[in-house]
């Protein structure tokens, strides 16, 4: 395939996106029309990229250490894949969810542009390129943050441009680093930095390390770094369901894995503490997030926290360091967007159907609203990491790659996952049971107004809910295929 | 063939799955395809345990490891009794429900459970048990919830978190375990567990999952869940609970018992404790109950101590467990049974009169014979009387304690256990005679009673308990026919291969300790409840309710610690963790970055704006006659102060970059026209 063609993937949505306001619509639906078939064909584009692999392709050379670079390789595929499949269907959703707010078109510029820059991320060839595109995602997600621009919004938006801009800061330590003793800069699992360069002290560079995977971390919303996540649920729910439980999140993690794995590679890392430190975090971030959520009773706070808790699952996972905690970490990368962007389709059908914020006031919805809570049920049942559903699967291999590591950290990483999954089952079931068992005198005349929303809002959280059972009944294609590309063979 | 494997499985999944929908369009309908799916996923089970004996089926990689089913004996004849129990509370349900909200839940979930219960039955890794256990656990949630009383929600609640925090542990003794021995199937435990050379981490292992199946079977300390679930769950559901869902506890932990610490002394000794602790805790708890159901939940966390009693025997006895493998298992079928007929009829108590109060129910029962025959089987057949199926196995396991040898210790658990039969024939005693012989204390309410007499259970319902409660008998009568023959059938799942006692159940050295253990029952029962249970008010002996109410270890002790401990100690960490950027920033604020305040004294301003606010002020005191307090001079210097301020606010600004760059352009731009048209 002609490498070009990666180049296409990543400037179509953003070409397009901007072209949103700019086009003469007649009416919205063909402005839906437009977008749609826009990002449907990147997503199959994007499949065709994934599945004949292009060669490396140079863009730019402006020395020989800094050069651009796109390449698809095995991590991206996984990325790349996720996320192109997601958005098609968060976009339809979304149509739907907008209809109440206002500056449409502006919304969808950005949101299309996102995708073109989440794919530039997924198909970064080096460290530098990879940092282009980061920082040129928290730029374009800014005005999908601010977007209600009411004072929560433009409150959180100060907060993401301060955490981002500070996280990417303290990455770029890293990647100058790299670069400076890294020579050629492009991504090889297992690092290129070999083994110490240039007689350099080993805990400067541990230390060099740790800085980086803080700074990348951020946006994975890592203790002490995550304030900024909960807070940018005041924007619309389309963006806090895709970007910040998949595309924004999970582009921190995958830069953190990309930094351990793929720059300075876990063979000088593992076993020191700059290893201990990082999981430490990671494994209180685990605990914490839930935590937190527990205590939270507005719906869509109480979901991004439970977010923080499981995205510090996949830097755990990446933070074994062993071909086995990669795998696990890719699986629950995978498997925790399909669930939590569910949840949050769910909490956002709800707002949008009655207008209501906080879990108290959800009482009996489940009688009136049987898909929506359905679908929430399931997603619920699976972030608890019930047999049958797909997070048990990724919480199984991530404690199985835990116990294998064979050290007391990890295998008190597997406590934390643990007592996480209790807890998760405290937030999530809590809610779902209000909505199910008001008790026995509830008044459901209350609640004459509360119904579903149409098939354009039921149609993505049926797909997922169906996907969250699948692939908790038969995983093992897709298992194997992440333990192929954690293993490097892919 | 081997699909009936995935048939007895997924069947009665599917069949809730249907039901449920057809229930949508039309309730008599579902009624009737329910009733259809329990009685053929009975006649496939038969089929099954008749044609798969020794068969196997792997179904790899379905659910991450694969799923994996075996068919024995024992696993058999469990899930024909699972079956079994459900097509009679099926039957039953239907009148039971009759006039009850949400019934298509109620019957979705009761099937799904079914499934996942035979499901854990034919288990054949521990991967498989736990995956089907879960789904137990969480469907049958639904049950204990399902009238929505404040009282239910509440047991509900401790029921799940009871299940999650078990299913937790579990999940991490079997993350331990397959570390440890790299296996999880069932057959392959024994041989890892022995070539293993670190015998505390499997002792670890196998505590945790000890806890997660003994806290789904009630045993001490565990079984707070029990006596609050039952009494506020559907009648039909207490009879599956405690029938059948705590022997999937009881099988988990027989797997780790007889696979994983086969003849190991220290963790007989261990179960020993527990299973004492809960034999005789289960039965003072029900002594004490004043409430028909509770007395039967206290009276099922007690019949699993003995249970447990026999499984720590066999671990105890080692090669020569045979009495206790047969006790075990025929104590375990026997006490499912029982219970059925036991709840079915507090179900029939309940559906009349809504009731379950000793007080209220007193003299129901009067002029029923049919049902006063049912319980009396039920009645019997667990306090261990001769020729009742209870007795059989009872005596089985009390012959194993004396086998073992006559320690004073083992002298001392005999005797605990003689003592626990007591009690059960106490308490059951006086649930009898409450229910059957004494006449209500209001006269209105027995007239009403006995007016009930022809109108209180319809047909089916007579059929469901009429087939269950008769089976008591009959094995009791006949155990060398019946009973003896189904323990031989499943002894090779405990690891027992030749059984070579026989136990003459109705010579005197058998007898014996039955009858011992009844004598101790009538002795409590005439001089403990008679009196100090049902004390005089207004002349009249009403049974009350001696348990101190702060005694309750829930209430007491975990409930306590998780809502408010826990969250106590947690909040404080997650305030801590919560502030700790915020509280940065604002230290580095107060430090670092402190904002410079506007001062006061502002320099020189020029000399035209020192005499105008001169003038100003001279003008504003002499000719407006204010006084000096509002000095032009000053307010113009501060105004300059801000003018400079913003200015250097803007200076800085990225806009005011944009616009310098902006212009830049313009001026480049301009310069290179003009240099064009210079040329």
């Amino acid at each position: 395939m002609n490498s070009w063609l990666t180049v296409a993937a990543v400037l179509l949505p953003i070409a397009g996106g901007i072209l949103i306001p700019i086009l003469p619509f007649r009416r919205r639906i063909h402005m839906e029309w437009y977008i749609e078939a826009l990002v449907i064909a990147t997503s199959v584009l994007v499949w065709c990229l994934l599945l004949h692999r292009p060669e490396e392709l140079v863009l730019l050379r402006f020395t020989d250490q800094i050069v651009f670079t796109l390449r698809i390789d095995g991590l991206g595929t996984v990325f790349a894949g996720l996320i192109s499949v997601l958005w098609p269907l968060a976009i339809l959703y979304s149509y739907e969810y907008m209809t109440h707010e206002e500056r449409e078109r502006p919304f969808f510029m950005f949101y299309t542009a996102t995708f073109g820059v989440t794919l530039g991320i997924a198909f970064a060839g080096n460290i530098l390129t990879m940092y282009f595109f980061y920082e040129l995602l928290t730029l374009v997600t800014i005005p999908l943050v601010i977007h209600t621009f009411t004072r929560d919004a433009v409150l959180a938006a100060r907060k993401y441009i301060y955490f981002s801009m500070g996280g990417a800061a303290f990455g770029f330590i890293a990647v100058v680093f790299l670069l400076y003793y890294g020579g050629n800069t492009e991504f090889v699992l297992g690092g290129f930095l070999g083994s110490l360069p240039g007689g350099l002290n080993f805990n400067l560079v541990l230390a060099v390390f740790v800085i980086g995977f803080i700074g990348f971390s951020v946006k994975a919303a890592m203790f002490p770094f995550y304030s900024w996540l909960p807070d940018a649920g005041a924007a619309p729910t389309p963006v806090t369901a895709l970007l910040h439980a998949v595309a924004v999140v999970k582009a921190g993690a995958f830069a953190v894995i990309r930094l351990t794995y793929y720059c300075f590679g876990t063979e000088m890392l593992i076993g020191t503490w700059a290893q201990k430190l990082v999981l430490s975090l990671a494994m209180f971030t685990i605990v914490f997030g839930c935590s937190m959520a527990v205590r939270e009773t507005h719906l869509k706070r109480r979901l991004a926290f439970s977010t923080v808790s499981n995205l510090s699952y996949i830097i755990f996972g990446a933070a074994i360091m062993t071909t086995a905690g990669l795998a696990g970490a890719l699986c629950h990368m995978v498997f925790h967007a399909i669930m939590k962007i569910s949840a949050f389709f769910c909490s956002g059908a709800i707002m949008h159907q009655t207008d209501h914020h906080f879990i108290p006031d959800m009482d009996g919805f489940g009688r009136k609203m049987p898909w929506v809570y359905g679908a929430f049920t399931v997603s619920a049942l699976g972030m608890m990491g019930v047999p049958g559903c797909c997070g048990f699967i990724s919480k199984w291999l991530l404690a199985e790659a835990a116990i294998g590591a064979g050290t007391v950290w990890t295998w008190i990483g597997v406590a934390a996952l643990l007592i996480s999954a209790l807890l998760t089952a405290i937030y999530m079931m809590t809610f779902v049971v209000r909505g199910f068992f008001p008790g026995k005198d509830f008044d459901y005349e209350k609640l004459r107004d509360v119904r579903d929303p149409n098939w354009k809002m039921i149609l993505p959280l049926a797909v997922f809910s169906i996907a969250i059972v699948g692939f908790g009944l038969y995983s093992t294609p897709l298992t194997e295929f992440l333990s192929r590309v954690a293993a490097g063979l892919i | 063939m081997k699909s009936l494997f995935v048939i007895v499985v997924f069947y009665p999944m599917l069949g809730a799955i249907l039901g449920y929908l057809i229930g949508r369009k039309s309730k008599e309908a579902r009624n009737y395809f329910a009733d259809f799916v329990v009685i053929s996923e009975f006649c496939l089970m038969l089929l099954a345990l008749v044609k798969l004996q020794g068969e196997e089926l792997f179904l790899d990689e379905i659910c991450g490891m694969g799923l994996h089913f075996a068919m024995n004996g024992f696993r058999g004849l469990y899930g024909l009794i699972a079956a079994f129990m459900w097509m009679m509370t099926m039957i039953f349900s239907r009148e039971y429900f009759a006039h009850y909200r949400n019934r298509n839940r109620y019957y979705l979930f009761q099937l799904v459970t079914l499934g996942a219960t035979v499901g854990v039955f034919l288990s054949a890794s521990l991967y498989t048990t736990f995956l089907f256990f879960e789904i137990m656990s969480f469907t049958s949630y639904v049950w204990v919830a399902q009238d929505e009383r404040k009282e239910s929600l509440r047991a509900a609640e401790t029921y799940l978190a009871v299940a999650v925090i078990g299913g937790m542990v579990l999940l991490m003794g079997l993350f331990l375990l397959y570390n440890e021995i790299g296996t999880l199937e069932i057959a392959e435990l024994a041989q890892g567990c022995e070539a293993s050379p670190h015998r505390t981490r499997l002792y670890v292992a196998g505590a945790c999952i000890l806890f997660g199946f003994a806290a789904k079977a009630g045993a001490f300390p565990l079984h707070i869940w029990l006596p609050k679930a039952h009494p506020v769950a559907p009648a039909p559901a207490s009879a599956l609970l405690s029938g059948i869902l705590t022997k999937a506890g009881v099988l988990g932990i027989l797997i780790v018992s007889c696979y994983m610490f086969y003849g190991d002394k220290p963790w007989g000794s261990m179960l020993l404790l527990f299973g004492v602790l809960t034999m005789f805790g289960g039965a003072v708890l029900a002594v004490f109950s004043v409430d028909l159901k509770r007395t039967l939940a206290c009276s099922s966390m007690s019949q699993i101590g003995f249970i447990l009693v026999g499984i720590a025997m066999q671990c105890l006895l080692g090669e020569e467990n045979a009495l206790a493998v047969h006790g075990t298992f025929l104590h375990m079928m026997n006490h499912s049974l029982i219970k059925l007929v036991l709840f079915m009829v507090a179900g029939v108590v309940f559906m009349n009169i809504h009731e379950l109060n000793l007080n209220e129910i007193r003299g129901f029962g009067r002029h029923k014979p049919f049902l006063n025959l049912a319980f009396l089987m039920g009645a019997l057949g667990i306090s261990g009387m001769p020729l009742w199926n209870g007795y059989i196995s009872k005596t089985l396991i009390h012959e194993s304690i004396v086998e073992y040898g006559s320690s004073p210790e083992f002298v001392f658990v005999e005797w605990i256990f003689l003592i626990s039969g007591g009690l059960t024939a106490a308490y059951m005693t006086k649930l009898y005679v409450a229910l059957f012989v004494e006449r209500n204390t209001d006269e209105k309410k027995q007239a009403r009673y006995d007016a009930m007499s022809s109108s209180y259970m319809n047909a089916q319902s007579r059929f469901a308990i009429g087939v269950s409660a008769l089976v008591l008998p009959v094995l009791g009568i006949f155990p060398t026919l019946t009973m003896d023959r189904l323990a031989q059938l499943s002894q090779g799942f405990m690891g027992l291969s030749e059984y070579g006692h026989h136990v003459h159940y109705f010579g005197w050295e058998s007898v014996r300790g039955g009858l011992i253990s009844l004598a101790i029952g009538v002795v409590v029962y005439l001089f403990v409840v008679r009196t100090f249970f049902m004390p005089r008010r207004n002349g009249v002996r009403v049974y009350a309710d001696r348990w101190p109410a702060w005694m309750d270890l829930e209430n007491l002790i975990y409930r306590p610690l998780i809502q408010y401990i826990l969250p106590t100690v947690g909040q404080f960490v997650c305030r801590i963790g919560d502030s700790l950027v915020d509280t940065l920033v604002v230290v580095l604020r107060k430090t670092i970055y402190n904002d410079r305040k506007i001062p006061y004294r502002t320099g020189r301003l020029p000399k035209a704006d020192v005499l105008f606010g001169t003038f100003m002020d001279w003008y504003a005191v002499r000719l407006r006659h204010r006084d000096q307090a509002v000095s032009y001079r000053r307010s113009l210097r501060r105004r300059k102060v801000e003018r400079k301020e913003s200015r250097l606010m803007i200076r800085r600004s990225l806009s005011y970059g944009m616009q310098m760059v902006g212009i830049g352009m313009l001026i480049v731009v301009g310069y290179l026209l003009l240099y064009r048209f210079a040329h």
